[in-house]
């Protein structure tokens, strides 16, 4: 199979295309503009089980500066180019670096990488898209500066500016991102720039550290959506606490799920347990680090008895909680009797920290390291677990509440029983809620089994919205039925929105089921 | 498995080594191998036998294969523009060595080498070599295919698959790649 004719916007003619490319040249320069076919291949890698031919970007374009994503931004109208913008494209098993469809242009902003400030007094950034976690550590590392990151899982590789815009997660008391986030710089779609909060008051210094401002207050609307390109954005870092102790509590039966979040609300909402705690069962902590045809080489979903052996084998739980307390040392020692008491109540738990907690298997090691925002990219090894390049994460919301877990939990273990995948899963425990995260890991390279993985999914998103669960965030290929789960009111001010904001539909047409 | 010495003086590949030239020379004779590199280096990432093979097809077409050890793809950063790299790794190394080139770098072709079939993906023209097996390994056949791709000014996409032949120990699935910062 070969491909070697030129791909175009759609409804955008060779002549008029070939004058938007020259006009981008002059913008940005030769060098910025990608159109060989080898240069855009890192942009058609997606992990979802949708048709590699719908995401195959026509260009790519690599601005610097915010004065050139304006003129971009103009030249896109004038052309009616459609562009999809990523900052540093690896929002992997969300549609990674591709476009949300096939003939759009990618704006990569992963040249825009200068870190414009961090004030260790206030603990505030103020970052470009394209810095990553891996560059801010290493900036506050070598300035000696007593503050620490939340990272998502890929935190080397990704940026926060991109995570918080996708509200992503991490695993310390910041976890929630986009709730640590404080004022943004967005180029709208007719190259007008604004900055959100405080950021319009001519050198105010509380840019980022007022969320409000005054007025409407609009961050919101640039996340998850296509209303502008954030070129800018403010965050809040954690001060390096004291002491600080991971630890880990493992429940061996599948139906404990619903006492660990029983237990472990009350202790969250009083911020005695102040981070994003992981509840991570069996095969996702074995996954990062073992292969699944060493125990079962079946097609269908791996059997109770190899994930008994799994257990046995690795050291591991059904449920294995990953913890930790911040503070002064005299902090830890009230909040770890506390800890201790409440999860000892049944005697179904194994409440282990230091020593005892490394010598078990599983993720404990590069748990902790997250857990204090340190940089770790062992989940990578989940893409070793079954093979052939295929993860979708779906991830629905529920209260954090057991009932609700118990529940979610049997759904989709019988959704993915049925399709013949694994549940390879992790509940992020947030202040009253709960992400249930499920790697749905699958063969790409088989045609049959990319439909199942497809058919799957969309019977995950139905089926959870019929018992009235959400997804907080999707992958490309599905974003159109994501949107429709919530209704067509809320996507009607969506729409309006995005008519008011960007009439043309240049901004990445379709993010989140967006269109004009 | 660690390449063996014996193995990496064979294809030229230990950095420093001070094996005898004359045995060297009348080994690659031997293998037809090229007299001397002429194209140059090219940065070969794997650490099992498939490595071993995969250089020696390079070095046959005249590339001066180096070895790296294990594909630690953070570690690509660190090489100049227009490096050219090729190798052997597993699922999570190739999502990482992808995802990492956007913008940075570009893919001229990807191979996965499966029970029973090879499948490969070049976006520097078609594959012409079916990797045939009659010089040696079908992992020799691969890098003088790759050495031909590195080379090559074609454009667009193409995908093809290849019999692969060999019994069971041999059909490892194995993940190859080409690709230049």
């Amino acid at each position: 199979m070969s491909t070697t004719q030129r791909i175009l916007p759609k409804g955008v003619s060779e002549t008029d295309f070939d004058a938007a490319l020259s006009r981008f040249r002059e913008i940005i320069g030769a060098g910025s503009v990608l159109t060989e076919s080898d240069q855009l291949a890192p942009y058609t890698k997606i992990m979802m089980a949708g048709d590699q031919s719908d995401y195959i970007p026509s260009a790519a374009l690599l601005p610097t500066t915010t004065e050139q994503v304006q003129e971009i931004v103009r030249a896109c109208n004038e052309y009616k180019v459609p562009i999809w913008t990523i900052s540093t494209g690896k929002n992997l098993g969300y549609g990674s670096a591709a476009p949300g469809a096939t003939g759009q242009v990618m704006l990569d902003l992963h040249r825009m990488n200068r870190i414009l400030n961090v004030d260790p007094e206030v603990c505030t950034a103020l970052l470009e898209p394209g810095v990553t976690y891996q560059q801010l550590y290493d900036y506050i590392k070598e300035n000696d500066l007593k503050l620490w990151l939340d990272p998502p899982a890929p935190s080397a590789i990704a940026g926060p500016v991109g995570n918080t815009l996708d509200r992503g997660v991490g695993y310390t008391p910041y976890g929630e991102h986009f709730m640590f986030q404080c004022g943004m710089e967005v180029v709208l779609a007719n190259g007008e720039v604004i900055r959100t909060g405080m950021g319009g008051i001519e050198n105010s210094s509380s840019w980022q550290v007022f969320k409000w401002g005054y007025g409407p207050y609009i961050d919101g609307l640039f996340t998850q959506s296509n209303y502008g390109i954030v070129t800018k954005m403010g965050l809040w870092l954690m001060p390096e606490p004291p002491a600080y102790r991971p630890f880990l509590i493992q429940y061996q039966d599948p139906e404990d799920i619903e006492e660990i979040v029983d237990v472990l609300r009350p202790l969250r909402i009083a911020q005695i347990i102040p981070n994003a705690v992981v509840i991570v069962h069996t095969l996702w902590d074995a996954g990062t680090h073992v292969m699944r045809r060493d125990y079962y080489d079946g097609t269908d979903s791996i059997p109770r008895e190899a994930i008994e052996r799994i257990k046995a084998d690795e050291g591991i739980g059904e449920w294995n909680v990953y913890a930790a307390l911040y503070g002064t040392p005299e902090q830890i020692e009230v909040n770890w009797k506390i800890v201790e008491q409440a999860f000892g109540a049944s005697g179904k738990a194994k409440i282990m920290y230091g020593e005892e907690a490394e010598k078990r298997g599983g993720g404990f090691e590069y748990r902790s390291a997250l857990m204090k925002g340190d940089m770790n990219l062992q989940e990578f090894g989940l893409y070793n677990w079954r093979g052939g390049g295929g993860s979708m994460w779906f991830a629905p919301v529920s209260q954090a509440k057991g009932s609700e877990t118990r529940d979610q939990t049997e759904l989709a273990q019988q959704i993915l029983g049925k399709y013949g995948f694994d549940y390879v899963a992790e509940y992020i425990v947030g202040w009253r809620d709960m992400h249930h995260v499920i790697d749905l890991l699958y063969n790409r390279q088989d045609p049959e089994e990319t439909q199942r993985a497809h058919d799957c999914f969309a019977e995950l998103i139905d089926e959870f919205a019929k018992r009235g669960y959400g997804l907080y965030r999707t992958n490309t290929e599905f974003m159109e039925q994501v949107a429709g789960t919530f209704g067509d009111p809320l996507r009607e001010v969506h729409r309006t929105l995005k008519n008011a904001l960007d009439p043309n539909g240049i901004l990445s047409p379709g993010k989140s089921g967006i269109r004009s | 498995m660690n390449l063996t010495r014996r193995q990496l003086l064979k294809n030229g590949m230990l950095v420093g080594a001070s094996a005898p030239l004359s045995l060297g020379a009348a080994w690659a004779a031997e293998r037809g191998l090229a007299d001397a590199p002429v194209h140059g280096p090219i940065r070969l990432y794997g650490s099992d036998r498939s490595t071993t093979e995969l250089g020696l097809g390079l070095r046959q077409q005249g590339w001066e294969p180096r070895y790296e050890g294990r594909l630690d793809p953070l570690a690509l950063n660190a090489l100049p523009a227009g490096a050219l790299v090729t190798g052997f790794t597993d699922e999570a190394g190739l999502v990482l060595l992808t995802s990492l080139l956007a913008g940075r770098g570009r893919i001229l072709a990807l191979g996965r080498h499966e029970a029973g079939q090879h499948r490969l993906l070049s976006h520097r023209g078609p594959v012409a070599a079916p990797l045939a097996e009659e010089r040696g390994s079908w992992q020799a056949a691969l890098g003088r295919e790759y050495a031909r791709l590195a080379l090559a000014n074609d454009a667009g996409r193409h995908a093809e698959y290849f019999r692969r032949s060999g019994g069971a120990a041999e059909n490892a699935s194995e993940l190859s790649f080409l690709v230049q910062l």
